[in-house]
């Protein structure tokens, strides 16, 4: 294929046959039970220098409490994969937990400003979809997919993009590599003990981030028999030998809302985009993470059952949601 | 002459983000498909030209939510990946529905706001170039790049303020007519016939020329051309003749404050007040 421009950014390495190895020696294709705890899923899958990629985000139905998690456990050096997210990269970086972000979108505040000026932080450059299309090459077990979109932007210039000759209709065609994260968070409304997973409602790239990465943790609003999963198996998002961990955690993507259950707390939310913009995070982890050996501590410390009650009072919405 | 004009009482006072929400919301048409930034003034604009003008038009968020009949209001931040503006859709999809979707050529028209445009409609909302000459990230293009590259048309909203107005946008985060060269998306892969259509700011209206360039084609009636031209730090081409927008009538603002952005979310920020004095239209200070 003729290679017309590329763009300098580094990009994690393409490599569609070592992660079908990876596959192959080590996601267990039996039935087995996963069920752990966040402490424990985190201490086991998420590494430091890992390649970190995370569906949805801390406000919108996204892991929060496996962010959580990382910033306890003081991992390190983390790419993280900045698509569809406010707070979230700011958290991490302003804890000293990531060094590199492929951007799609994120809030970028004083924690990230200040990490950008003492050159802790390196950004590439995409966008939300392009990302999504990079994971989606993943997901497919190929090496890059074209998309019309991205070409002629500053962003392919400072990317892992190409603009390529394409071999069939001799067109002008931008390809971005496929990405194979080291590791995905990911929260579901409803799985299994084996990671059988539902998503309902929209999102972002579950299913493509779940199959794309090497270790997958799941956190679960609810945890459901499998022969749930039998009776109704076109409602399965995400397939049990995709996932390495299941973690259940009721009011998992708090302070954001999950769909048909809870809604956010907004002054929560607030709080967050406050520490990210006014580089405040390290108040933020003293407040919310670092006190507490797990969720169940803080939320009993800080949040409450009644609040909790009021949170799912909130969400006035089912339709669509639960099974 | 006046440009989207439509019956009703004119509003003797509104806001600028109310003028600029209502002119677009008349722009929408029936039977055609926009894919809106999500939050904002986008999402507001599509809600009042479906109410109003355009029932039978629908749009489509970067989260694949597909024809919604959303409920209002929402939480802050919360206008994606959650119940309420997703409420009642024909579908539920992901990020790649959309962008998929509008690949396909099912988007007609995207919908999106931005902080700096140039000459040739390229948008910036990544970095800015500082005084040292070096680039200042500040955030990403999100689903804009996409947007503006895949849907038919592209509608940019955004204000009138020099430093947005620019010969060269300091960074591409989403294209425009690129480097304005006849077929320059169709060289860097974008596909072919798409690309900004208009640009409409709270004192004016755009288009494009022949040659690719933006061009002024209409006023608000409560500021002058020269007005709108000392707030470009690159001049527009400006059409043989310039038009007059339309203010809000009473009706608008009632449908768009009382049903829409009951919270004054998007209405309410950063923006001036214009009331009719006698028989003028005037921007009150600050």
């Amino acid at each position: 294929m003729n290679v017309l421009a590329e763009g300098a950014a580094p990009y994690l390495k393409v490599d569609p046959d070592g992660f079908r190895e990876h596959v192959r020696d080590h996601k267990s294709r039996a039935l087995e039970p996963k069920l752990t705890s966040a402490q424990d899923a985190v201490a086991r899958f998420v590494a430091d220098g890992d390649y970190l990629v995370y569906d949805c985000n801390y406000l919108q139905r996204g892991p929060s409490v496996l962010i959580r998690e990382v910033i306890r456990q003081q991992k390190r050096d983390l790419w993280l994969c900045g698509k569809f997210t406010y707070v979230d990269v700011g958290l991490l970086v302003g804890a000293g937990c990531a060094t590199k972000v492929d951007c799609g979108f994120f809030y970028q505040g004083g924690a990230i400003d200040r990490a950008l000026d003492e050159g802790r932080l390196e950004i590439y450059e995409y966008s939300n979809v392009v990302m999504t299309h990079r994971l989606k090459a993943g997901a497919m077990g190929l090496p890059f997919l074209p998309v019309r979109s991205f070409g002629g932007t500053d962003g392919f210039e400072h990317s892992g993009a190409k603009l390529v000759e394409d071999p069939y209709t001799g067109q002008a065609t931008v390809i971005v590599p496929a990405l194979n994260p080291d590791v995905a968070l990911i929260h579901v409304h409803q799985a299994d003990q084996y990671g059988n997973a539902r998503v309902f409602g929209t999102g972002i790239a579950h299913v493509e981030s779940a199959l794309a990465s090497r270790k997958v943790v799941l956190t679960a609003e609810e945890i459901i028999d499998t022969d749930e999963f039998r009776r109704d198996p076109g409602r399965t998002s995400i397939p049990y030998y995709a996932v390495d961990a299941v973690v259940h955690a009721p009011f998992g993507a708090y302070p954001g809302t999950c769909g048909g259950y809870y809604g956010s707390d907004t002054g929560h939310v607030i709080e967050s985009f406050a520490a990210v913009a006014r580089d405040g995070v390290a108040n933020y982890v003293e407040k919310w993470i670092a006190p507490f050996a797990n969720e169940r501590e803080m939320i009993d410390k800080l949040v409450g059952e009644e609040k909790l009650a009021q949170l799912q009072a909130n969400e006035s919405i089912h339709e669509g949601y639960r099974a | 002459m006046t440009m989207l004009d439509v019956p009703g009482a004119k509003a003797a006072s509104f806001n600028e983000r109310e003028m600029q929400i209502v002119l677009v919301a008349r722009m929408i048409e029936e039977g055609r498909t926009y894919w809106v930034a999500g939050g904002g003034s986008p999402m507001y604009t599509i809600l009042l030209g479906k109410r109003l003008y355009a029932p039978n038009a629908q749009y489509i968020t970067e989260d694949g939510v597909i024809a919604p009949e959303p409920m209002l209001p929402f939480e802050p931040i919360m206008t994606m990946v959650a119940s309420r503006p997703a409420y009642q859709a024909l579908a539920w999809g992901t990020m790649n529905t959309a962008g998929e979707h509008a690949q396909l050529g099912f988007m007609d028209y995207g919908l999106l706001n931005c902080l700096q445009i140039d000459k040739h409609g390229n948008l910036n909302s990544t970095a800015v170039r500082q005084a040292d000459g070096k680039l200042r990230h500040f955030g990403g293009p999100g689903g804009a790049d996409t947007i503006a590259a895949a849907c038919w048309r592209t509608i940019v909203m955004t204000d009138q303020e020099q430093r947005k107005f620019v010969e060269r946008v300091d960074f591409i985060s989403s294209p425009g007519f690129l480097d304005g060269t006849p077929n320059a998306r169709e060289r860097a892969g974008l596909p072919r016939a798409t690309g900004p259509w208009r640009v409409v700011t709270p004192w004016a209206m755009y288009d494009y020329d022949d040659e690719r360039r933006l061009r002024l084609i209409a006023v608000a009636p409560f500021v002058t051309v020269d007005d709108v031209l000392a707030e470009c730090e690159c001049a527009p081409q400006i059409a043989d003749h310039v038009d007059t927008l339309a203010v809000p009538t009473e009706h608008e603002l009632e449908v768009l404050r009382g049903q829409l952005d009951v919270q004054g979310q998007t209405t309410g920020v950063r923006s001036g007040w214009v009331v009719l004095e006698g028989d003028k239209y005037v921007r009150q200070a600050g």
